[in-house]
């Protein structure tokens, strides 16, 4: 069965960045989403098995998706896609149980090898 | 329009002979192109340099901020400046004006390029010098006109004390200053009593000498605080900051003496001179520093009523 | 405004790519500065050069005294970049880099010019690696110490009716620093601009 996945970040540029970054083979539903807000009713619809999520967006940030996550049992795989790419920036998300980092620019290479790491593929 | 083939041979010799200096650094800053221009500068020719490290061959170097800035140029993949303003050298190199130079070692604008590979990594550090004395004599030079011009811009033609202009200019900074960080702040204001009459029976070279004698006589009573001008025709005016009115009194008086003591003369007949004087202190709720003026003006009217030949301080209404 | 100088698509690609690279000076500064610098989102204007002060004003905020950086950029694109920083910036950086004793006037100005230069080449290599186009730069000057805001911009001294106006803003950690960079492009770098975004977005 596909692995539903969802892909956060305000840019529909960026959106289309990470699809095309996204290893082929990989059998997946795709589920975009342009805010925080979006990206959690994806979530609770069940589309969410896997999330890449950017961390500045209007109405509700990567942040706060993290945090609610957290609050309500985190039940997702959240990779950060972000351009901040300080250490410390990569840190504060994982302690918000983010599972892995990713910076932009994406590239194929490294969001295969994050996914292999995982055994997510 | 010459093939890549035919422009090799050019390009090097235009980068040996150009009149800039270029060398190229590697990782381990160890030089690999050295112009001729850093040859005849340096004198180190270029295969005594390329292939040793650029800190050993030239120990003078300031080499903790020199590697520094060369490493931010490897790392950022950026480019970096330094600017004779800041920095006047590089290298100590001489100049091309020892007549005419003034300065002591040529001046230097460097440019710090990353050379990339094709992956994109930064492989060599390209470094320009540009020898900019000239720019900097000449920069020198107009600084020094333009304070010149700055401070003849300040000052009365005739006195040579300041003018009116910049006393305003100065009062409504200390008024500034008062008004932000407290303190206190007097301003005097005076004239020449009968001064029309000298002008009409002796002549104007007699108003004029009278003039400058008279902002001698003023200039060695003030303290080093104080600003002296020519406020108008015959009207001076002095900024005392710092001083309250009491202070600000004492120092007109003795400004009033010393007039009245002058000894003025012209062409060896004495012209016996007085002024009047008005005085005024700034306080909590004098609006503008135009009415700190208008109030020492006050009292200066009140003096010349009074019979001239006096001091007299602004009453405030009660 | 009569100008539209970009197409909503366009406009969004800019904002990713400038977004990218913000993330990437703000790395480089971090690394100079070893502190975590808080991001905030890029700004993207297009002003007509009657409106130029007011909103570089309303961008660095009412701030009293400002010390300003300028550096040219030319090549793929033309330009000028600007980065203000408070009138005490100088202070701040060498606080922050750990100069412990005071720094003579030019040692100020040479930091306050190297970290203009390190932040205007970090978001401008981050902008061109993206794009795939070529830039070189001039050496920064100071422009302006300690000196209102709104005497920044000389109108006189602009030939332009249009320019397009890249913020980013940097501010630190637990930390009195800001800093403000405002790239400004006039109207022959805005189509320099788009014909490169577009290329950009067809690549992909």
């Amino acid at each position: 069965m596909a692995t539903p996945i969802t892909i956060v970040d305000d840019s529909a540029m960026s959106r289309k960045l990470m699809i095309r970054a996204l290893p082929p083979e990989w059998d997946i539903e795709i589920t975009q989403a342009a805010n925080g807000k979006e990206a959690l009713d994806a979530y609770h619809a069940g589309k969410a098995d896997v999330m890449f999520l950017d961390l500045t967006m209007p109405v509700m940030d990567g942040y706060e998706v993290l945090e609610t996550l957290k609050k309500e049992g985190l039940n997702t795989f959240v990779i950060v896609v972000s351009a901040d790419i300080q250490p410390k920036a990569q840190e504060r998300v994982m302690s918000l149980g983010a599972m892995a980092f990713i910076k932009k620019p994406v590239n194929t290479d490294e969001v295969s090898r994050i996914l292999k790491e995982f055994g997510i593929i | 329009m010459l093939s890549k083939l035919d422009a090799a041979p050019l390009l090097e010799f235009i980068l040996d002979r150009v009149n800039i200096g270029v060398f190229v650094l590697n990782r381990n800053m160890e030089v690999v192109l050295w112009n001729h221009f850093m040859e005849t500068n340096s004198q180190r020719p270029s295969q005594d340099v390329v292939g040793k490290n650029l800190f050993e061959l030239f120990p003078e170097l300031p080499k903790q901020w020199l590697e520094r800035k060369i490493q931010s140029v490897f790392v950022l993949k950026n480019f970096a400046f330094t600017s004779w303003e800041q920095r006047p050298y590089l290298f100590r190199f001489q100049h091309n004006r020892p007549v005419t130079g003034g300065v002591d070692s040529m001046r230097q604008n460097c440019t710090f390029l990353p050379v990339k590979s094709s992956s994109g990594d930064v492989e060599f550090v390209c470094v320009t010098l540009i020898d900019v004395t000239d720019t900097s004599i000449y920069q020198s030079m107009m600084q020094d006109a333009l304070n010149k011009l700055n401070e003849a811009s300040n000052r009365d033609g005739l006195t040579g004390i300041y003018n009116r202009r910049f006393l305003e200019s100065e009062l409504n900074k200390e008024f500034c200053r008062v008004k932000r960080y407290d303190g206190s702040l007097s301003f005097i204001l005076l004239d020449l009593d009968h001064f029309k009459n000298i002008n009409d029976e002796k002549g104007h070279l007699a108003g004029d000498e009278i003039l400058r004698r008279t902002s001698e006589v003023l200039s060695s009573c003030i303290r080093e605080s104080d600003s002296l001008g020519r406020y108008g025709g015959e009207e001076f005016a002095v900024i005392c900051p710092q001083t309250k009115l009491k202070g600000a009194m004492i120092l007109a008086e003795r400004l009033r003496q010393s007039v009245e003591n002058g000894n003025f003369s012209f062409h060896n007949e004495r012209v016996p001179l007085t002024i009047s004087v008005g005085v005024a202190e700034l306080y909590p709720d004098t609006p503008t520093y135009e009415r700190l003026i208008h109030e020492a003006d006050t009292a200066l009217y009140q003096s010349k009523e009074a019979g001239r030949n006096r001091v007299t301080a602004f009453e405030r209404p009660a | 405004m009569s100008l539209t100088p970009l197409t909503e698509d366009q406009r969004d690609a800019l904002q990713e790519v400038l977004n990218i690279a913000m993330g990437q000076a703000g790395d480089s500064l971090a690394r100079i500065l070893d502190a975590f610098v808080e991001l905030s989102v890029p700004r993207i204007r297009v002003v007509d050069v009657s409106h130029v002060a007011d909103t570089v004003r309303e961008m660095v905020g009412d701030r009293h005294e400002v010390t300003a950086v300028r550096q040219s950029f030319f090549d793929d694109l033309r330009g000028e970049a600007l980065v203000i920083f408070g009138a005490n910036g100088c202070k701040d950086l060498a606080d922050l880099m750990g100069y412990a004793e005071e720094l003579d006037q030019q040692s100020e100005r040479e930091l306050l010019l190297d970290v203009a230069n390190v932040l205007v080449g970090a978001i401008l290599n981050g902008i061109t690696e993206t794009l795939g186009t070529e830039l070189s730069y001039s050496a920064p000057s100071i422009m302006a110490e300690k000196a209102q805001v709104e005497t920044l911009i000389n109108l006189d001294q602009l030939s332009w009716s249009h320019a397009l106006l890249l913020e980013v803003n940097y501010s630190l950690e637990n930390r009195d620093f800001k800093s403000h960079l405002l790239l400004l492009m006039a109207e022959e770098a805005i189509d320099a601009l788009r014909g490169a975004i577009d290329q950009f977005m067809e690549s992909i």
